[in-house]
């Protein structure tokens, strides 16, 4: 039934043999290696933190009153709460990892010259992207570590001449490190910063497809 | 390339694109799993739980009538711990009690004793109920939920869960 469903759908749209060419079938250059595979896995690191972080969703309370309460549900009294948590910590952390190891091999092989500049700038935007869930996602729990870390992140900016003292309040929402500054990392983690990552990785996606990887040293 | 190679090279390759098969699956299938055992789980585990309260002495009920009674009690609602209020009329005739929820069965507002009728009557769209809380008139769908009681050592004591018929 799965089979004449598949050639239903694609007598109509005509899909199986793109996907196929383009994906399954895709020709790579000779002697590519399992360096290759990071940018894959850090992708793979993105939908695993995607699905667990829409479940934590479902639970999830950002308010000061409530934030820490719910996070404390989520790991000790929600049915598998804990493992989803775990693996959205985890894929967290790794992604950093990943995100490195893709960049260093990409210096390394010279992958980033023409004609994939705007690989490498789209990829070096995304790093930072990267860099922005971490710092927003660690405030969430609002537990002591969360709060005093994020202090210290929000307060960097102030050793910008002119504009620095604005910028922190900018983070912060105001003058101190409170509810507002929840809010604002929760909206940004969850809603602003997804959709900038969606937007950048088609780009870095589709343009890697137009003029294929680099090839291996 | 020889047409072995060809051949071999081919088996490799479908053996190798249902390993990325089985792997991929396996990965969507854990995440999955533990993504939607999370959001299902409360539908089981978030349940009303049933406790006794104590609501006072036996001695202050007036035996033969309904005596109205506001319990008071520890819940948890999800991360939530808060208090719930409920109303209760409790009627002891002798060795039998008879404790009834004020939540009138249509749209849950609490009933009032009716004195013309000596059963409920619901302020807010005229359900009235028997004395023995059985839906008589108006748009309630069934009688008013009984509660277990109990007097012991002179403490009239109420379960907060709904008594099964």
């Amino acid at each position: 039934m799965f089979r004449r469903i598949s050639q239903a759908i694609d007598d109509r749209f005509k899909i199986n043999d793109d996907f196929k060419k383009n994906v399954l079938d895709h020709p790579v250059p000779p002697r590519v290696n399992f360096t290759f595979c990071f940018g894959g896995i850090t992708f793979l690191l993105y939908v695993l933190l995607a699905v667990t972080g829409i479940t934590m969703l479902f639970f999830y309370v950002p308010s000061v009153d409530h934030a820490f309460t719910t996070v404390e549900y989520i790991t000790f009294d929600l049915t598998a709460g804990n493992i989803i948590r775990a693996i959205h910590h985890w894929s967290a952390n790794l992604m950093i990892v990943f995100v490195f190891f893709h960049m260093l091999r990409v210096f390394i092989y010279g992958a980033y010259k023409n004609p994939r500049e705007f690989n490498w700038i789209t990829g070096v935007l995304l790093f930072g992207i990267v860099l922005a869930f971490g710092f927003t996602g660690y405030l969430l729990p609002w537990d002591q570590k969360a709060y005093w870390a994020t202090r210290v992140g929000v307060l960097l900016p102030k050793g910008i001449p002119v504009i620095g003292a604005f910028m922190s309040k900018l983070l912060m929402g105001g003058d101190d490190l409170g509810s507002l500054t929840l809010s604002r990392f929760f909206a940004l983690h969850v809603a602003v910063l997804p959709i900038i990552t969606a937007v950048f990785l088609i780009g870095h996606f589709l343009m890697i497809r137009r003029v294929g990887i680099a090839k291996p040293l | 390339m020889s047409e072995q190679d060809q051949c071999q090279n081919q088996s490799r390759r479908s053996f190798l694109a249902a390993g990325i098969g089985v792997i991929s699956g396996a990965i969507a299938l854990g995440v999955g799993a533990a993504a939607l055992t999370s959001i299902g789980a409360p539908a089981v585990t978030n349940k009303r739980q049933g406790k006794w309260v104590d609501v006072g002495s036996a001695a202050d009920l007036k035996q033969g009538e309904f005596n109205q009674i506001s319990i008071v009690y520890d819940a948890k609602d999800g991360w939530l711990e808060g208090k719930i209020k409920q109303l209760v009329y409790v009627k002891v005739t002798g060795d039998d009690i008879l404790a009834l929820s004020a939540t009138c069965a249509h749209l849950g507002c609490n009933v009032n004793y009716d004195e013309k009728t000596g059963g409920f009557k619901c302020p807010c769209h005229s359900g009235m109920y028997d004395a023995t809380g059985k839906n008589v008139s108006g748009p309630p769908p069934k009688p008013l939920d009984r509660l277990a009681a109990k007097i012991e050592d002179g403490k009239l004591k109420i379960n907060t869960a709904v008594k099964e018929a």
